[in-house]
């Protein structure tokens, strides 16, 4: 049923934005033909936080990144977005969720200014063409404007896609796997921008490989195993690269 | 509501903006329609579309059709109406499957449906733009084929060129309605393209059906029974509206 | 429990098959043949209950598509499966007897008489609907997918109708005169036939049921626990 709308009168309770913590969840699950991809995730994660989720192919990552990023649904607990109950105010939520993956989202034949402009149309941000000309300054890719995404390599791509994602400036930004085919200097310059991004408050969750990069990055850490929350920690602890090092290998 | 429209714009635009620059799929879609016109042609042979009548020839309401036999016919009753009719219809409608699967290729490559679905748009919105771009695909190629199709098969459009033209805007929203949808189901679930056509075909029968038997009517001499089959038209279109508006959410897969 | 289940289902199809005897015997020994198409018109007696039936099955399949998409229990699918494959089956037995019927009534194998070609229409879109479920592997998205076309194909079925109605030439008897007898033997053929296919139909989805319920165990046993209960059964919306 299609349902969802945006109803601009009803406006977010200021408490809300402010205080409520920008992700919550309770129990999250979710079962695939009879298969448990994620079972009781608990995870509580508040403004400007920065959250490295860890774990092996297939451990769920992706699947709590969709759900979070309300593409995919969940089948049993409760996922909150800034203190709302994301089923009934999913429509309203995602105009504060950006995301990237190892997948650009972007149309490859549409020019790298057309493809910015056309999502933040989407998104109803004012002057988007500004927005989009901004943006393709601050990912550096001002000079290649009038190209299509298909003769970028990766490393632009990967960076026309955070562009993308940050169109209508949104508070919680998904990163799936975005490391994923970049070469050293690409893989420099897209973890200078998260930085970047983090210190201008935005709230990060990143889904990664690399254990020592992640943990570098980010300030906290969970790790998932067989869809369960095996390790929940802040980094910073020397000792913590080994223990998730463990739970990755067991 | 003016959100919704602009939405749509927006979107449509977009799609018709990457066909302009690639012309991926109209460009297969018009060769395609003509090579099936000129099939069916070579398949029906000469001697059954010839401007002469062509007794016996694709049922009652055609053979009727022959101006000798009938003194009260339209002066320019088109005896090769029937033949005519049947083949744009088969043209348009592999034409179309390929519209339809192409305008939905586009959101596979480079998870590009996964960056709308996190737009904060209605998937409604989302359906009635694919349909939308579907729709004006489809003028273009009807616009390249029947022309085609009126030289090849001889048949003469002039005796009602608006009928003609309402008949045919009518069924495509209704053939485009059900294909938009199923494009979706099959381009979400992966299937080999092959299935789309599968799916699309039997549904749009009745359109077929009720969308050749009004044309041939109107072509031939019998002019009866245009008010049912236009309601038959219209309630395919509204019906399959409402069930693709509705069904759209629960098939889209990022 | 389980016994009684089995005595039961023995005897629903013991009573099935006595009745269909007791309807053969009446069609063939007590029903006079009729005047012009002789005994060929005896086929009018299953080909009549049939196609009523294979509507009921193309219903089944409708209903049972519409409470999954809204319930999303897998219980559902297997119906709206069961319900098209006998569909399927009855409305080749109904185009069969109907060609069978159009060649000795009116020299034609084939007519597109609106209900003959109904019936055509109806048998490809349950085909389409049986052909497609395989080709979609996660078994989640394939009810949902087969779900929604069926939804829409049963909604076709008027439009069909309507439109048959258009084509120039209808021979297909719309009113039929029969005599008490006939009209009898008639009514009694209804019975085994409804019968038939209520008690196919639940043959089915028990058939199915067991699938997806074995399917279901081998994928709960690569699970780390026991599968939870989901609380949103309406699952997919948002």
């Amino acid at each position: 049923m299609s349902t969802l709308s945006i109803n601009p009168a009803q406006d977010w309770p200021a408490a809300d934005t402010v205080t409520a913590p920008v992700v919550q969840t309770q129990g999250l699950g979710r079962v695939v033909d009879d298969r448990v991809i994620l079972r009781d995730i608990g995870l509580t994660l508040p403004r400007g936080g920065f959250l490295a989720l860890l774990g092996a192919n297939g451990a769920g990552k992706s699947t709590l990144l969709f759900c979070l990023a309300t593409l995919t649904p969940a089948t049993s607990g409760r996922l909150l977005l800034f203190g709302r109950e994301v089923k009934k105010d999913a429509a309203r939520l995602r105009a504060r969720i950006g995301m990237i993956s190892h997948q650009a989202m972007l149309y490859r034949d549409l020019p790298a200014l057309e493809n910015l402009t056309f999502f933040g149309r989407l998104y109803g941000v004012a002057r988007p063409a500004q927005k989009a000309a901004e943006l393709l300054e601050m990912v550096k890719l001002a000079d290649w404007r009038y190209e299509p995404p298909k003769n970028f390599s990766r490393g632009m791509l990967q960076r026309l896609a955070i562009a993308r994602s940050l169109m209508h400036d949104p508070d919680l930004l998904l990163a799936d796997e975005p490391f994923t085919g970049l070469d050293v200097r690409a893989s420099r310059q897209l973890e200078d921008l998260l930085r970047q991004l983090h210190g201008a408050g935005k709230t990060i969750i990143l889904t990664h490989h690399n254990i020592a990069q992640s943990l570098e990055l980010a300030g906290r850490v969970v790790v998932l195993r067989r869809g369960r929350v095996a390790l929940d920690a802040p980094t910073g602890s020397p000792a913590l690269a080994q223990s998730v090092e463990e739970i990755l290998v067991s | 509501m003016s959100r919704v429209w602009s939405q749509i714009a927006v979107l449509a635009g977009k799609d018709l903006a990457i066909e302009a620059r690639t012309r991926q799929t109209l460009g297969l879609v018009v060769v395609l329609g003509i090579l099936i016109i000129v099939v069916l042609g070579l398949g029906l042979g000469p001697q059954q579309m010839a401007p002469a009548p062509a007794p016996g020839m694709g049922g009652a309401a055609a053979a009727g059709a022959t101006p000798g036999a009938a003194p009260g016919a339209a002066p320019g009753a088109a005896p090769g109406a029937a033949p005519g009719v049947a083949a744009l219809w088969v043209a348009y409608l592999f034409a179309g499957v390929l519209c339809f699967e192409g305008s939905m290729a586009v959101e596979r490559h480079d998870g590009a449906l996964a960056g709308l679905l996190l737009a904060p748009v209605d998937r409604g919105v989302l359906y009635l733009a694919k349909l939308v771009t579907n729709l004006v695909l489809m003028l273009v190629l009807a616009l390249v084929l029947t022309p085609v199709a009126v030289l090849l098969f001889g048949f003469d459009l002039s005796p009602a060129p608006g009928s003609f033209a309402a008949i045919m805007a009518i069924s495509f929203v209704g053939l485009a309605a059900v294909g938009t949808l199923f494009a979706a189901v099959v381009s979400s679930s992966r299937l080999q393209g092959g299935l789309l056509a599968m799916a699309i075909f039997p549904v749009s029968l009745p359109l077929v059906m009720t969308s050749t038997q009004m044309l041939i009517r109107l072509f031939g001499q019998k002019s009866a029974s245009g008010l049912s089959g236009l309601g038959i038209l219209l309630a395919f279109d509204v019906i399959y509206l409402v069930a693709g508006w509705l069904a759209f959410e629960l098939v889209l897969e990022p | 429990m389980d016994s009684t289940k089995r005595l039961f289902g023995v005897l629903f199809w013991v009573f099935t098959a006595a009745l269909f005897a007791g309807a053969v015997v009446l069609a063939f020994a007590f029903t006079p043949d009729e005047a012009t198409m002789g005994a060929v018109q005896k086929i009018f007696y299953v080909h009549l209950p049939v196609a009523i039936n294979s509507f009921l099955a193309c219903f089944v399949n409708f209903v049972a598509s519409l409470v999954f998409l809204w319930q999303r229990r897998r219980t559902w699918d297997d119906l709206a499966t069961a319900a098209a494959q006998v569909a399927v089956v009855l409305l080749t037995i109904v185009l069969a007897t109907g060609m069978i019927w159009g060649r000795s009534a009116w020299g034609h194998w084939w007519t597109w008489s609106p209900r003959l070609t109904l019936s055509l229409v109806l048998w490809l879109l349950y085909v389409v609907y049986l052909v497609i479920r395989p080709s979609i592997p996660s078994a989640q998205r394939r009810a949902v997918v087969a779900a929604v076309y069926g939804a829409v194909a049963f909604l076709d079925v008027p439009l069909v109708y309507l439109s048959t109605r258009l084509m120039p030439q209808d021979v297909h008897p719309t009113e039929v005169v029969l005599a008490p007898s006939m009209r009898l033997t008639l009514g009694l053929w209804f019975l085994p036939v409804t019968l038939l296919t209520v008690g196919l139909i639940i043959v089915r989805r028990r058939a199915l049921a067991l699938q997806s319920q074995t399917r279901a165990v081998l994928a709960a046993a690569e699970n780390d626990g026991p599968v939870p209960a989901t609380i949103h059964p309406t699952g997919g919306v948002l």
